[in-house]
């Protein structure tokens, strides 16, 4: 097991190094110069264009800039971002709770929407039902999820207007009191968390579908119904039991599309959270704090697919015997 | 059964949340409205504004936090500059009014400028604002370890030198026409406050200047969220005692345009500096907004690359500009008649904008002619003009994220297909347009350019600005030589004749096509009065704003 494990780590980091590296490079490969953002202004003299880009060390050949970025971050200093004038650790850890709550609500409606949506499909085959929902998650998965956002800002906040547009927060939210405080964070927080997790249920609801299906054709489920066990008894303790440790793996699969979703849904809902501040990075060329955002989905999603593979691995001695 | 238990249990979770919208949150209760007046058109102290920006602020100190327009916008709440440019400039140069210095004067070969300050300004810690604070600032802006991306406005100042705690007076190497602007460029700094770390640490202390903030402007900082809202509070040692009006001023980021229109419509938000034309119709449509239209000091081209050999003929640009219905484009861009076309780099809501220019009839059979003259003809019969064997084709670019310049392009090449020339309209990512215009790798492209009130355009059109503005490579030497004599006499009113001769000289070589200019539309709830966004600043006079019954 301690094998497996190590493996699988010296792996992840591989491909930590190697997204860093291709992340950094593709940056500076792209058109459009950060000093053309940090200047501001197109008519200062080379001289004064000069200074700047020496203020902010980019005026050193790409390869240095890239040797001194990488030991910087390996020291835990991923610089310091040039639109906020701030180390990008702490621009980061200043969005990161804002991103992790909408994150973990939007997981929750994602797994909590698929897993009833899939045992509900799983149940009647073929029947209407399983129709309609394959069409309902079909359509949600194939809707951007900016489309989505609208629609419901438009439906929830303008139409029929129970929750609020966007924000974290309500104006004057600081003089109400804890209670009210979470409340009010929660209520904002209802709808982008909604539109998230309809976005993309979609896959896990299939994925509960087929996963349960193979299990309830087997012979250990015959065997439960044949006893006279509730048909609720088979499907939540005897079949569902089978179909978790493959949705494991999908979770941490479908955490990269959460987070690429989240991203949108932040813009949408101006929620202040580290996908907008990417966003924003990205059209600033602000380039360490690109690669400080970058670097640290790329940590998130590695660090929760070694999970899922500890986890499977836990699960199913075939994992980590292969 | 089990799709049901799911769905009531998700029903069930949200309860509580759906309920909070009865509660309403405290603003949207409008608690802080003060009390409607007897006389509703009379100012009323107290009250919140909410302000809807696209960007995110970044910092306090404007020396060091390059960027966004509202990062600016928020540092001219908090500091005072010596005197304040007026949005006045239709009749004559922009005055300029008293603001941290209550007058100043000139020496008489006007290469020193003396400024009297205020008595009674203070920062808002109690300590008098002084003519040290003024050479302070001075120092801080042009530091090479500040590394301000304004400094070079400060090249031509020798000195700022404080002649008594009121009292300073600039020295400036010759007398020239952007002396004043010059000079006024940045707001103060404290320097009994922000004086106590060198400027090589200014790059690492942005966070150490907010948490030591201390103004002499209306505002202050009342809380700074990242990526969420930063609150502007009454400096209650503002010298103005009896502004600002409002308790509060919240400026919430909304990155997203469309989000920003629903929170207008649902009573979240109260201003907008700027909607699309495309919105005007919804927003007129309820009674709670108002409409604010300015015209603004951009002009949109389009540039040709001279060095391209299909454009470096004048004759032969003027006859692209005769073939383009530079009137059609705009009526359908601004269908709300919000834009017109444009002739001169000078807006028309400029003192200095000729008027005798008139724009280039549209006039295909008159460019066809021109082109003809020139060897432009459709040999092979495919319906494109050549000459010499190659065809007249190019790519036109303009940036993406900008509809009205996209939807020009196409109807640019709709409208040259008819003289012959195949135009390729594509759209590209901002910061792709930019490196392709700095570089001078592209062959036509549709850009806008802002003009300040100095007026000066050499930046657009000098034949050694080929990287700051003059991206079409312009090469004139008599443009060159009388920009110059404009720029060197100490009022600019005096180079009118020959801003007028440039203008024209511009007209006659068409080194772009003028296609339009427009108004900005910023748009208010009808609670919040007097609100009077500019060219200059969308919050220029909030100090003034105030809210009560709605108009």
């Amino acid at each position: 097991m301690i094998r497996f494990f190590l493996r699988r780590l010296a792996a992840s980091l591989l491909l930590l190094y190697l997204v860093l590296t291709a992340v950094f490079f593709l940056i500076h490969l792209a058109p459009g110069d950060p000093a053309a953002f940090l200047l501001n202004d197109l008519r200062l003299p080379p001289e004064q264009q000069e200074n700047l880009k020496r203020t902010y060390g980019l005026d050193r050949p790409l390869p240095v800039q890239y040797a001194r970025w990488m030991a910087a971050t390996l020291r835990g200093d991923w610089g310091r971002s040039f639109s906020y004038q701030r180390p990008v650790t702490q621009v980061i850890g200043d969005v990161l709770p804002a991103t992790l709550l909408l994150a973990a609500a939007g997981l929750l409606v994602e797994q909590a929407l698929g897993l009833a949506l899939g045992i509900a499909a799983a149940r009647r085959p073929g029947s209407a039902t399983d129709h309609w929902i394959r069409i309902v998650a079909l359509f949600l998965y194939s809707q951007p999820i900016f489309w989505l956002g609208l629609m419901a800002i438009l439906l929830f906040s303008l139409v029929w207007p129970v929750l609020p547009a966007g924000h974290l927060r309500s104006i004057g939210a600081e003089d109400l009191s804890p209670v009210a405080r979470v409340l009010d964070v929660l209520h904002h927080l209802f709808l982008p968390a909604l539109v998230v997790g309809l976005a993309t249920c979609g896959p896990v609801s299939r994925f509960v579908r087929g996963s349960l299906l193979d299990v309830l054709g087997q012979e250990h489920i015959r065997a439960s119904r044949a006893k006279g066990l509730p048909e609720s008894r088979v499907i939540w303790v005897h079949a569902l039991r089978n179909v978790l440790a493959p949705l494991l793996q999908i979770f941490a699969v479908s955490l990269s599309s959460l987070l690429g979703g989240v991203i949108v849904v932040e813009v949408v809902f101006s929620w202040p959270g580290l996908g907008r501040l990417t966003f924003e990075a990205i059209l600033s060329r602000d380039y360490p704090l690109i690669l400080g955002t970058t670097a640290f989905s790329a940590v998130a999603i590695l660090f929760a697919s070694l999970l899922a593979d500890l986890g499977h691995a836990l699960a199913d001695p075939r994992v980590r015997d292969a | 059964m089990l799709v049901r238990s799911a769905r009531t249990a998700v029903l069930l979770a949200a309860l509580p949340i759906l309920v909070l919208t009865g509660c309403g949150s405290p603003r949207e209760k409008g608690e802080e409205t003060p009390p409607a007046s007897p006389a509703s058109g009379t100012p009323q102290r107290g009250g919140t504004a909410v302000v809807s920006w696209i960007a995110s602020p970044t910092g306090v100190n404007e020396l060091t936090n390059q960027g966004t327009a509202i990062t600016t916008e928020i540092i001219r709440q908090l500091f005072l500059q010596l005197v304040q440019e007026q949005p006045d400039f239709e009749q004559h140069p922009p005055t300029m009014a008293p603001q941290l210095a209550r007058s100043f004067e000139w020496s008489p070969d006007h290469k020193v400028l003396t400024f009297h300050l205020r008595e009674d300004a203070v920062w808002s810690d109690g300590v008098p604002v002084t003519a040290d604070d003024v050479r302070f600032t001075w120092q801080a802006q042009t530091d090479p370890d500040v590394a301000w991306s304004s400094a070079f406005m400060k090249k031509n100042i020798l000195d700022a030198e404080v002649v008594d705690p009121h009292t300073v007076r600039f020295h400036f190497s010759h007398a020239y026409a952007k002396q004043v602007q010059d000079v006024n460029e940045g707001v103060i700094l404290p320097k009994h406050a922000w004086g106590k770390i060198p400027f090589s640490k200014w790059h690492d202390s942005s966070d150490w200047f907010l948490e030591n903030l201390v103004v002499d402007g209306p505002f202050t900082i009342g809380s700074w969220q990242p990526q969420q809202d930063v609150v502007l509070v009454r400096n209650e040692r503002y010298w103005r005692k009896d502004r600002p009006y409002l308790d509060k001023v919240v400026i919430r980021n909304t990155p997203d345009a469309a989000s920003q229109m629903t929170q207008l419509f649902s009573g979240d938000t109260d201003f907008i500096p700027q909607v699309q034309p495309g919105d005007i119709a919804r927003i007129k449509a309820d009674p709670r907004l108002d409409v604010i239209g300015y015209w603004f000091r951009l002009y949109v081209s389009l540039v040709w690359n001279s060095h391209n050999p299909l454009f470096a003929d004048p004759e032969v640009r003027r006859a692209l500009t005769m073939a383009i219905d530079r009137q059609k484009i705009v009526d359908t861009v601004y269908p709300d008649g919000t834009g017109r076309v444009g002739v001169s780099p000078i807006v028309q809501s400029v003192w200095a904008f000729d008027q005798t220019l008139k724009p280039l009839p549209y006039d295909p059979a008159g460019a066809r002619r021109i082109l003809e003259s020139k060897g432009w003809k459709d040999t092979d019969g495919d319906g494109i003009l050549d000459k010499g064997g190659k065809p007249f084709a190019f790519t036109l670019i303009s940036n993406a994220g900008n509809q009205q310049r996209n939807d020009a392009g196409v109807m640019v090449q709709d409208q040259l297909r008819k003289v012959g020339i195949r135009a390729e309209p594509r759209v590209v990512e901002f910061n792709s347009l930019v490196s392709q215009a700095v570089e001078g790798k592209f062959e036509a492209m549709i850009f806008g350019f802002q003009m300040d009130t100095s007026l000066d355009m050499t930046a657009q059109f000098g034949s050694k600005s080929t990287e700051d503005g003059n991206f079409g490579s312009y090469n004139n030497p008599e443009f060159d030589r009388l920009m110059v004599e404009a720029m060197s006499k100490p009022d600019i009113r005096d180079s009118k004749p020959i801003l007028d001769r440039i203008q024209q000289i511009l007209h006659r070589d068409q080194p772009v096509t003028f296609l339009w200019e427009s108004q900005r539309l910023s748009v208010v709830n009808r609670r919040i009065h007097d609100v009077k966004p500019n060219v200059l600043f969308s919050l220029f006079n909030l100090e003034d704003w105030w809210a009560g019954p709605a108009r």
